[in-house]
């Protein structure tokens, strides 16, 4: 699915160069569940942002669905991670302004779908959560794991090949917590490939694969 | 798509009402002055449209030269240019000679009426101007002698119909024309309204054939319009004039050491730029109208920089939805054109509201600006038009920066929350500040200044005392050997009444331009080439008295000479004119004037004829003892009323067939400055709304700037800051902006405001403190404006403030 080579980043402070992340190599195949752990400052999440597309390394190579993203314009990198990745955040990020209905909408406008086709693809979704009885409700009127919920549906709804989570359940309590990472797992079973930035070893354990970060380097994987 | 952008702005409008309120609010404030103000702006431009042959049609102006120096300008000049332009210049298709007249008394079922505009005009009148007839030929109706057109208002006052032509038109019981076409009335925006046209051809034959006008060069008061054939240059045609001018008074101007220059006026720029003398009608001030056009687009301008301020100081509190929009897929245009959307939203609703506002003060504005404008405004394209051009204008200047901040978001920064402000949009910000601040500055000083100015040219002493007189307009009918005897009598009789001081008769009165322009005078035995023009007024023995003027040297006009009606009184100026210093040295000096002599009895001082606007001007008091003229009357007590009676009922005693029409000096006088009262108050209104919409977006980015200051405010006030300091803190950044607006308002201030005073002849010397002022003024409110949120964060508790974190 996914290839890392010798993927660096840094940032200078003087004449120091402080790396973050420092030649990772990476290989993730279509389907896995892969959970990324370490200290504060070990580079996780900068790591999922640049396989995200978020955020650019200084040198390496990123291949992503065979191709060398990297070296793409700009607009071909926001064509593909539109159509292959969702975002679930730590802090849900979803947009006050709207309902929970239009929050999950919005990825399909940006895909410039259809609004009779994307009415469905809305109603599927919010079925398969249970939570057709609050697309009317404004993100401040839910709980936090009602958020973090609209949030993964959001990232759902465009069908992605590749769901990449920020400690998604940093700001949730263990009950919310186990209930997104079973939404997680089930999801992983239907062929969705996940990665996760974790602190917690118990939602670790989720994933098939664990990878350690460290100063910016991968210590050991399990 | 759009819907759903639509959605959202709607959402983050009703979210921030309080920052949605001053940015509709202000806009809608903005786009209102300016809609008013376009309107009238509009229809001062608008003057002459109505002529088909607009583009066409020039008038001749003429300017006098005496010794290589411009004496006089003229809008109506010599009487031979157009017939004699005409005649050598293939350019000119046809002209038209317009001669003011006075106004003229006809009889209507036994009663006097009195028509003021009346001219005379040349056959090719309803040709070159555009006065559809409703009934007459044009091509005939003003050829033959003693022939008239009517207005079509004119012909139903006296006849109550318009369907005269053939009928017969009886004037001052003195003179008969046969009616040869009626025309519909002038619109408003024109210069010359005349009620009634007498042909031109009845004007040449009353001069008889040894005053030819045709022929005459050296007696001006012929306005001359002029069309020209479509292709022809303007430029081209005034070269030619020269020549002609050479040929037929070459010889003469040079042994007077003269010149005369004519200039072609475009008919659209005389209501505007036109000042000279023997205008038919009153004009406009192109300067005004451009100056109230800048105010208003400064105000709508200090609207939008409200919005571009509060959307970027806003900016950080929207980064989270830009980041998670371009994560979730957004490109960078789509965002852009999301924001733009929110600036078309809120430009929208304030476009709405200010339809409102103007709805609601047309009465108001007309009342100040003596305009009439209705609500017919909105079935005009024009309205729709600059509506929709400040809407568009305002969507994207004031949208499209924050759009670009906006939407120039990078996910990973936003969502990581390292959201600084940037020291760029703070920067512009600042700037945007400080072109308010020097906005509202300037135009404070300008408000300031020209009261200042008003208040002043009020105040001057004039030098002739126009105190409590009544004026009445002179008597037209029955004006014949017997009228000397009979304005004598009626003097005498009004005289021996206790209220009445004095009574004098004159060619004209003060608060208008003096008519009587008079060249050639020159001392006796001078060379000819010492010829200067001077302004006469005729007056008989009571002027000097009744009018209080001050006499330098010599004596006043009196019965006790028998030789008086070949003296003369000069004012100040004028004997500077003729080359003396000192007022003695002019008395007893002898003068020609028109192939007469008359002697210089009297030297007055320099008294203000006119609004302080004019010049003292070279001034002759001729003595006429049967001088025709106003009538004024110098009353003693406060009872107006009654001595306008005893005055109206001898009136009507000696002159029948008259008409009575008076008014009070000083209201006259004072008229002169009603445009500059409606100028100063309209200037003051429009300042005062300025500054309230500054004041509102610095209220908006106070409240931000506060707000994000909290932390830091709490963490010094738990260092132990007091409260003063804290304010200080939050008041200098502020005070600062203003200083650098005062330094760049102060130069370009003071240059705006010398040039708008040079246009006063006697003017105020621009003061210090009228720039001081305004910046305390400023400071004062900005300084309430500021301490709303900053008095609130300083006394908050620090414990409240950090616990947000």
């Amino acid at each position: 699915m996914l290839q890392l080579k010798n993927i660096y980043k840094w940032f200078n402070t003087g004449s120091n160069r402080t790396f973050i992340l420092k030649d990772i190599n990476l290989d993730i195949k279509q389907g896995e569940f892969v959970s990324i752990m370490g200290p504060s400052g070990s580079g996780k999440s900068t790591l999922l942002n640049v396989m995200g597309m978020l955020d650019e390394p200084n040198e390496g190579k990123y291949i992503f669905l065979d191709q060398d993203v990297l070296h793409m314009k700009e607009k071909q990198r926001s064509e593909i991670y539109k159509s292959h990745i969702g975002f679930v955040f730590q802090a849900y990020h979803l947009i006050d302004e709207l309902t929970v209905y239009e929050n999950i909408e919005t990825p399909l406008i940006y895909q410039n779908i259809k609004s009779g086709e994307r009415k469905g693809m809305v109603a599927d979704m919010l079925d398969r959560f249970q939570i057709v009885g609050k697309k009317d409700l404004f993100p401040n009127q839910l709980s936090g794991g009602q958020q973090q919920l609209v949030g993964i549906a959001r990232a759902l709804i465009v069908k992605p090949k590749l769901i990449l989570a920020d400690e998604p359940t940093g700001n949730l309590n263990s009950k919310q917590g186990e209930e997104i990472m079973n939404i997680f797992k089930e999801l992983n079973g239907e062929g969705v490939t996940i990665i996760q930035v974790t602190h917690s070893e118990k939602n670790a354990e989720y994933g098939s694969r664990i990878i350690h970060l460290l100063d910016g380097r991968i210590e050991k994987e399990s | 798509m759009i819907k759903n952008y639509f959605k959202i702005a709607w959402r983050n409008i009703m979210r921030h009402k309080a920052y949605s309120g001053i940015n509709i609010f202000g806009l809608a404030l903005g786009i209102a002055a300016c809609l008013l103000i376009l309107q009238y702006v509009s229809f001062e431009l608008s003057y002459e449209n109505f002529q088909a042959n607009k583009d066409r049609i020039y008038r001749i102006q003429q300017d006098r030269y005496d010794n290589g120096k411009l004496s006089t300008q003229w809008a109506a000049g010599a009487f031979a240019v157009g017939n004699s332009f005409k005649d050598a210049i293939p350019e000119i298709e046809d002209y038209v000679k317009l001669v003011q007249n006075r106004g003229v008394i006809t009889e209507v079922q036994d009663h006097p009426l009195k028509i003021d505009k009346v001219f005379f005009a040349s056959a090719s009148f309803f040709k070159i101007f555009t006065y559809p007839l409703l009934s007459g030929d044009k091509n005939t109706a003003l050829k033959e002698p003693f022939t008239a057109a009517l207005s079509e208002t004119t012909a139903r006052k006296i006849f109550g119909s318009t369907n005269v032509v053939g009928k017969r038109l009886e004037l001052n019981r003195n003179s008969n024309y046969t009616i040869t076409a009626v025309y519909k009335d002038a619109p408003v925006n024109t210069q010359i309204k005349p009620d009634i046209l007498l042909s031109y051809a009845t004007f040449i034959k009353m001069r008889g054939p040894d005053n030819n006008p045709e022929t005459a060069w050296e007696w001006d008061g012929c306005l001359t319009y002029v069309l020209l054939h479509k292709d022809a240059a303007p430029a081209t045609v005034e070269k030619k004039f020269p020549p002609i001018v050479e040929k037929f008074v070459g010889d003469d101007m040079k042994k007077f050491n003269s010149a005369v220059t004519y200039h072609l006026q475009p008919l659209k720029d005389i209501h505007l730029y036109s000042h000279y003398m023997l205008e038919p009608g009153p004009n406009g001030d192109g300067k005004t109208v451009y100056l109230l056009l800048g105010i208003a687009f400064f105000i709508v301008i200090i609207a939008w920089v409200n919005y571009i301020n509060l959307a970027t100081a806003r900016a950080i509190t929207r980064a989270r939805e830009v980041g998670v929009r371009k994560a979730i897929g957004s490109q960078r245009k789509q965002l852009i054109f999301q924001f733009l959307s929110e600036s078309a939203l809120l430009n929208g609703i304030a476009l709405l509201l200010s339809l409102v506002i103007v709805i609601a003060v047309i009465p108001g504005f007309n009342a100040l600006s003596g305009q009439q404008i209705s609500l017919s405004l909105f079935t005009q394209n024009q309205f729709w038009f600059s509506l929709g051009a400040l809407f568009i204008a305002g969507v994207f200047l004031s949208g499209l920066y924050p759009a670009f901040v906006l939407s120039g978001f990078k996910p990973i920064d936003v969502l990581k929350g390292n959201m600084g402000s940037t020291k760029q949009s703070s920067l512009l910000r600042k700037s945007l500040v400080v072109f308010q601040f020097a906005a509202s500055l300037f135009l404070l000083i300008g408000t300031v200044t020209v009261y200042r100015q008003i208040q002043y040219m009020r105040q001057q002493s004039l030098g002739i005392n126009i105190d409590q007189t009544l004026v009445v307009s002179a008597p037209v009918v029955g004006i014949d050997s017997t009228y000397l005897p009979k304005m004598t009598a009626f003097k005498e009789e009004l005289g021996q009444n206790t209220s009445i001081k004095n009574i004098t008769i004159s060619t004209s009165i003060p608060g208008e331009a003096v008519a009587w322009n008079a060249g050639g005078i020159k001392l006796v035995g001078s060379d000819e080439s010492t010829q200067k023009q001077y302004r006469v007024i005729g007056v008989d023995y009571d002027y000097l008295r009744t009018y209080g003027l001050k006499l330098i040297a010599g004596r006043a006009f009196s019965k006790d000479f028998g030789t008086d009606d070949s003296s003369v009184i000069f004012n100040r100026k004028a004997i500077e004119q003729l080359g003396f210093n000192q007022p003695n040295e002019a008395l007893n000096k002898r003068i020609d004037f028109w192939g007469r002599q008359y002697t210089i009895v009297g030297v007055t001082e320099n008294f203000h004829q006119q609004s302080l606007h004019e010049a003292f001007e070279p001034l002759i008091l001729r003595l006429i003892p049967d001088v025709k003229g106003y009538l004024s009357v110098k009353t003693n007590a406060a009872q107006a009323n009654k001595t306008i009676s005893l005055v109206k009922a001898e009136w009507n005693k000696f002159f029948p067939g008259n008409t009575f029409e008076y008014f009070f000096l000083d209201d006259h006088f004072n008229d002169q400055y009603k445009a500059d009262q409606r100028f100063g108050q309209v200037f003051g209104l429009f300042t005062a709304l300025a500054i309230l919409v500054a004041c509102m977006g610095l209220f908006g980015l106070a409240s931000f700037t506060t707000l994000q200051r909290t932390k830091e405010i709490g963490i010094r006030k738990v260092l132990g800051a007091s409260i003063t300091s804290i304010l200080k803190l939050l008041y200098r950044e502020f005070a600062f902006l203003l200083l650098i607006a005062f330094v760049i308002a102060t130069p370009l201030a003071w240059l705006s405001t010398s040039k708008w005073l040079e246009s006063y002849a006697f003017r105020i010397n621009l003061h210090w403190i009228y720039f001081v002022l305004p910046f305390f003024f400023m400071a004062f409110i900005a300084l309430i404006t500021v301490s709303f949120q900053s008095i609130k964060a300083a006394i908050a508790n620090p414990v409240k403030s950090l616990r947000t974190e």
